[in-house]
């Protein structure tokens, strides 16, 4: 039996922890905690990879999709249009604003339904939040079609793929803002929390900047309301030390996800890449029959695989008060039960990968 | 000449290398998240204060916005505060969609119980008394209010680490506390971080909760929560820091004290704020009046010769253009006024030597001498 990790940190931090250290140690020698230079630098590097003018970075990518919203004005009585097949971030961010998160359909390719979008636009909508889940964008060139039609700004939720692209747009920068996430388990990861926004738009970039720093021009005057929600300079630094490699892991992600789907094609659904799109597989999600029973007949062959999620935002708790049921979203639900996310990681051999194939298919043979 | 730096961090880390060992080790075992090192922190933390529970958080003012969010107040409450406070008090009032309600304060710098009641309404849910400079509020008669009201007290401590009043440190008082751990606290970490205290278990399930998601586990989600979680390297630090604070706490209320007896001698020009007995302060700041009209040629003065002098703060909340919607009226809160007029800040910190103290001592009396 060989091991197949869902993801090997030990691999990525013994390989790069020197250089990490090194950049800890140079914050810590410059005593500059707060913002300051390092913050600055790695915002240059991010935007211009996003192809975006500015990047502002922040604690994590929940306060980057709330930074957002707020930056957009959007409050109590609003709507905002997502997807409820995300991590819980994207819908939380819009309810804790006191907006109310509109959930509609996905394709078959997870994605947020553009068609969807348009059935739910009220008068009150105020905001369309794609997601690119799993590295993948949503469909921007349609999703743009319709915000600009109707007038609304558009929320990126990149927090899984950075340097994703769709018809020649980068996640990030075809809508107003972009925002990701940096946590340790996202391609282009910190030692910790942290997240950063995209954007083209000056005036909204200020905005952010003062949003994220209590809202405080200079040390002593309050423009207006804001938040606490520094990128840790620490964090900056070793975000900086990534950077030049995080094409080579989406390479090796890429590469991983083509063996995949290369063998697996015909037994599974896998996720195929359509012209024009770059998928940076932050995940391997392929979608199939008895899933739970392939899911333990995996974890038997030391192969650990994750559901990303198995519940949607709009059955959980905390959404109940949306007053969502089960079947509210067909499309979404039946995937729930159907997708599993596979280990795509860079340190993976194909050895590995070869293992998990094998084993898929001798579950289904 | 011989300057006085306001900010000691690089003498305060002047040998990290027991610090960036553990930060090696951390790096190897890659548990990054709410790991070990955050639930060390957090017990050290709550029998530092003498709490049954501490929550690591993001953030200083997520240390208080998270209670307040705990206790379920929301849009369309409010919550009574200081005048004179940090921005973040009322920030983190307004994140949670509640109104902060502004109360005047004492010549100590705290929130004045006996404004407190007066801007009681139907709309008050909660008290937040901000601790400011290291200066307990008035503890025993906020409670006392809140308990004849039926209105939670959330303590702002950010500034406040084992301060005591009544013979108890703040913290302890309140259903719950936030203290900040940003680099120019007392016990301080190397970015932005926070914790939570409190007594209540009710409390402590909400606050992990609010501050990972709202995940009762992996896969569930029992309310809409946010991402403000103590950072791994931040606590591998914290840990380090936290073993010295009863030493930093000293050494900072010796050199209040020294400060206190050199002042006290000009009083003709320089006023110290009023000293109450029995209370523990812990000068987070080191805050002296002076005449308004000398305040800011003082400072200036005490730059150009070296002393890193501040003002903590020369606006107060309510007179910001930002926060005019609120609609105070200039002069409404005559102490916070004055004090925002007249106060300066000296560097009172750890690591500073008596004769640095000294130079900040003769600088003052220097600039008396040349304009009294």
């Amino acid at each position: 039996m060989k091991k197949v990790p869902f993801v090997d940190f030990a691999a990525q931090f013994q390989y790069e922890r020197d250089a990490i250290l090194k950049a800890v140690t140079g914050v810590f020698e410059r005593g500059d905690f707060i913002l300051g230079k390092e913050v600055e630098l790695f915002e240059q590097d991010f935007a211009q990879i996003c192809n975006a003018r500015f990047a502002i970075g922040v604690a994590n990518g929940t306060d980057a999709l709330i930074l957002a919203l707020r930056a957009l004005g959007v409050g109590a009585g609003d709507e905002v249009i997502t997807t409820s097949n995300s991590w819980v971030s994207s819908a939380a961010a819009i309810g804790l604003l006191g907006a109310k998160p509109v959930f509609v359909d996905v394709n078959d390719d997870q994605n947020i339904s553009p068609d969807a979008i348009e059935a739910a636009i009220t008068p009150k909508t105020r905001a369309l939040m794609p997601v690119h889940l799993t590295g993948r964008c949503a469909d921007m060139p349609r999703i743009m079609e319709i915000a600009n039609k109707r007038g609304l700004p558009v929320i990126e939720d990149a927090a899984q793929s950075v340097t994703a692209k769709i018809s020649g747009l980068t996640a990030g920068s075809a809508g107003t803002i972009g925002c990701f996430s940096l946590h340790p388990l996202k391609n282009l990861n910190a030692a910790g929390d942290a997240g950063v926004l995209t954007t083209n738009d000056e005036k909204l970039a200020n905005e952010l900047r003062l949003l994220r720093h209590h809202g405080l021009k200079n040390r002593e005057e309050v423009v207006h309301w804001g938040y606490n929600s520094r990128l840790d300079t620490l964090q900056a630094a070793v975000l900086r030390t990534r950077i030049p490699r995080l094409e080579g892991i989406i390479k090796r992600r890429r590469a991983n996800a083509e063996r995949y789907t290369s063998a697996l094609a015909g037994v599974v659904t896998c996720p195929v890449e359509r012209p024009g799109e770059w998928h940076t597989f932050h995940v391997y999600v392929i979608q199939c029959e008895r899933r739970e029973e392939l899911k333990a007949f995996l974890a038997d062959r030391g192969i650990d695989t994750k559901i990303h999620y198995p519940i949607p935002i709009h059955l959980q708790e905390a959404a109940r008060y949306l007053g969502y049921k089960k079947g509210s979203l067909p499309n979404t639900e039946r995937q729930s039960t159907r997708i599993l996310s596979l280990p795509v990681h860079s340190y993976l051999s194909n050895d590995q990968i070869d293992w998990v194939c094998e084993s898929i298919h001798a579950f289904y043979r | 000449m011989k300057k006085v730096r306001y900010s000691y961090l690089p003498q305060q880390f002047g040998n990290p290398d027991e610090i960036l060992n553990e930060i090696r080790k951390f790096l190897g075992k890659c548990q990054f998240t709410l790991g070990p090192e955050v639930a060390q922190f957090e017990s050290s933390f709550a029998s530092l204060i003498g709490t049954k529970y501490a929550v690591g958080v993001g953030s200083g003012t997520d240390a208080l916005k998270l209670p307040l969010k705990a206790l379920d107040i929301g849009y369309g409450d409010e919550v009574i505060t200081a005048a004179n406070t940090f921005i973040a008090t009322a920030g983190a009032i307004n994140e949670i969609g509640a109104k902060p309600v502004f109360v005047d304060v004492t010549p100590y710098y705290t929130l004045d119980a006996a404004q407190v009641e007066a801007a009681i309404t139907p709309k008050t849910k909660a008290i937040m008394p901000v601790h400011l400079t290291g200066e307990p509020a008035d503890m025993t008669a906020i409670m006392a209010i809140a308990k004849k009201h039926g209105l939670h007290v959330v303590e702002d401590a950010c500034q406040a680490i084992l301060a005591a009043v009544d013979g108890k440190n703040v913290g302890t008082i309140g259903a719950a506390a936030g203290f900040s751990l940003h680099p120019l606290k007392n016990l301080n970490v190397w970015g932005d971080a926070g914790v939570v205290v409190t007594n209540s278990e009710e409390m402590y399930a909400k606050l992990k909760l609010l501050r990972n998601h709202g995940m009762a586990n992996r896969d569930e989600i029992a309310v809409f929560g946010y991402n403000s979680r103590l950072d791994s390297i931040q606590a591998i630090v914290g840990n380090w820091i936290i073993r010295q604070t009863h030493e930093i706490t000293a050494a900072r209320i010796a050199n209040g004290a020294h400060y206190d007896a050199a002042f006290s001698k000009m009083e003709k020009h320089v006023r110290l704020p009023f000293r109450r007995k029995d209370v523990r302060r812990v000068f987070h700041l080191y805050m002296l009046h002076v005449d308004a009209k000398h305040r800011d040629p003082l400072v200036e003065f005490l730059l150009k010769n070296g002393v890193d002098a501040k003002v903590h703060y020369p606006i107060p909340l309510y007179q910001q253009k930002g926060l005019a919607h609120l609609g105070y009226r200039p002069g409404q809160f005559p102490e916070t006024d004055r004090q925002a007029r007249e106060i300066f800040t000296l560097p009172v910190d750890q690591h500073l030597t008596l004769e640095q103290q000294d130079i900040c001592i003769d600088t003052v009396r220097k600039y008396f001498e040349a304009h009294a």
